[in-house]
């Protein structure tokens, strides 16, 4: 993506501030990283991602690829960002093909492009099923991919993996790696603190506030984890999964 | 399917015309079915297809935005608004010094009735909020009818009308009711470029707005134009109920959620709809429309709540 040459951050947070939620959250992203945002429940996550997305009237700017929101019409803003909710929810049954279709609204319609991310997240099989009778898992999948098919280079995904299964989380994170790897920028919520671990950056945030931002090998102490998770943490071999 | 009914609705009646007759009629080559046709069942039936196309189009819109397939501008009570704003303006008299005055006193009772719901039911609002708020404010705009009805001093042909309006029918209408009904035309080819984003909207405000949609634009848009689509229909008709809740159901069914053909065939089923509900009513010796529709969507209403729950 052009969107993200050398030097311009993907994502520009300045003094964001959302009454009662978020306070004073400055924020930048380097284009091509992968990014966890962790925190305890109601630490703000998905106010923040909301924010990051535009989707929030809230106080501070908030930049993307150097160009602040506030001037950017709407459709380029369905280019430049997509956002997946955490929530995954239909009234109306459109089908699995017609919902990633939608993705494509800021660009017109490109039925091979929809093809394309469909097999890419192995919904082919799905694609005339009606949204609203998948499992839970299945229709963040379609989300996902709802927000691939836009090809936005800034990909803010509120909790993604809590409703996969395990093969599915690791599919996600390897293609989370794959567009990282092309330039886009991820910034993901996440629980799962071995997940955020394996990520570029880390993002911790804590009542509201930002806590900590850095690699996670730096950032994820067992004394940074207990302040604010209130949990000890300790390196430790366990279960491991790959992909086969 | 429409032309179909189109014309039974012009056969039946104290002079049943056959469709050689009525063409005749039409054409003007036979006087008696000329004067019957084009003086009582044309307008009738022009009426009857206006406003089953703005029912059923406002009902769809409401559906969209509410994100919730029982919205519909009879439950939500914007029907009732309609209905009491015009027979405010006609029992105040205000009626007789222009044309416009009874669409206009419709629009604003229908956008009085809005404007609550909003704020009793937000957005994305469970069924059982959603329903609740259309409840109540049925009630409260029934008591408001109710008072007029019994405070303002009406002759008889007042009350009459009143009635007519709360009933729903069809009976008597004119020319000067397909005027009023004409900017329905307006209405829904306003909607036409709407159907793409309404589809993105219909899966949750927010994501539409991700990926690029105007949504506080598109919003008010979609309000402003279900309230008009409501009002006009309920300013000729009266309340007409369940038209805009049973259509564009059924249709759903039938052709699947997008609004690239949901929109264009909700219009021409919601006329085949109140057609074929007037006509049911004729020939079953004049069972009035609205008595109709609800005698039909009763029961469909119950099947979709069952289903839903």
């Amino acid at each position: 993506m052009d969107a993200t040459a050398q030097g311009v951050s993907a994502l520009e947070l300045s003094e964001v501030s959302v009454p009662g939620r978020l306070h004073k959250v400055s924020l930048t992203l380097a284009p091509g990283t992968l990014v966890g945002l962790v925190g305890p429940n109601g630490a703000g996550k998905s106010t923040l991602l909301q924010i990051a997305a535009g989707l929030l009237p809230g106080h501070g700017t908030v930049s993307w690829a150097g160009r602040p929101l506030a001037s950017m019409p709407m459709l380029d803003r369905g280019r430049a960002a997509a956002w997946v909710p955490q929530e995954a929810q239909f009234e109306f049954g459109f089908s699995v093909r017609s919902v990633v279709a939608q993705g494509r609204y800021a660009h017109g319609d490109d039925a091979q492009k929809v093809e394309e991310t469909l097999a890419t997240m192995g919904l082919l099989r799905l694609a005339d099923r009606p949204v609203n009778r998948l499992s839970g898992g299945e229709r963040h999948r379609v989300l996902l991919a709802r927000a691939l098919a836009t090809e936005a280079p800034l990909q803010l995904w509120d909790e993604p993996l809590a409703a996969l299964d395990v093969r599915h989380v690791l599919e996600v994170l390897a293609l989370a790696r794959r567009l990282a790897g092309t330039g886009r920028t991820l910034l993901m919520s996440l629980h799962d603190l071995r997940v955020a671990h394996s990520l570029d950056t880390v993002v911790v945030l804590h009542e509201g506030r930002l806590r900590a931002v850095g690699p996670p090998t730096e950032i994820l102490t067992p004394a940074l984890l207990l302040e604010v998770f209130g949990v000890q943490a300790e390196i430790a071999p366990g279960l491991t999964v790959r992909l086969s | 399917m429409l032309v179909g009914l189109m014309i039974g609705s012009l056969g039946v009646g104290d002079l049943t015309l056959g469709p050689a007759r009525i063409l005749a009629g039409l054409l003007h080559h036979d006087a008696l079915a000329a004067t019957v046709l084009w003086d009582i069942r044309v307008p009738r039936l022009l009426v009857a297809m206006f406003v089953g196309a703005a029912l059923a189009a406002s009902g769809l819109v409401m559906q969209a935005y509410f994100r919730n397939s029982l919205a519909s501008p009879g439950l939500l009570g914007v029907s009732s608004g309609g209905a009491a704003g015009a027979v405010i303006a006609i029992g105040a008299g205000w009626v007789s010094h222009s044309l416009l005055v009874l669409p206009g006193a419709a629009i604003v009772g229908a956008l009085v009735a809005t404007v609550a719901v909003l704020i009793l039911a937000r957005r994305g609002a469970s069924t059982e909020r959603l329903l609740l708020a259309g409840v109540a404010l049925n009630a409260v705009l029934a008591a408001v009818t109710s008072y007029v009805l019994s405070n303002f001093t009406l002759t008889y042909e007042r009350n009459a009308q009143i009635l007519f309006w709360l009933l729903g029918g069809l009976e008597d209408r004119t020319w000067e009711h397909v005027a009023i009904s004409l900017p329905v035309i307006g209405a829904a080819a306003a909607l036409l470029p709407l159907r793409r984003p309404m589809d993105l909207l219909s899966l949750g405000a927010l994501e539409a707005q991700s990926l690029g949609v105007d949504v506080r634009r598109l919003r008010h848009w979609l309000l402003a134009l279900a309230t008009v689509l409501t009002a006009l229909a309920t300013a000729v008709a009266g309340t007409v109920g369940f038209v805009g809740l049973i259509v564009p159901h059924v249709l759903r069914l039938l052709v699947g959620p997008e609004h690239q053909r949901l929109v264009p065939l909700s219009l021409v089923g919601g006329a085949a709809f109140v057609v074929g509900c007037d006509l049911l009513g004729r020939m079953a010796g004049g069972i009035r429309v609205g008595i109709v529709t609800s005698i039909v969507g009763g029961p469909f209403f119950l099947w979709m709540l069952r289903r839903k729950a």
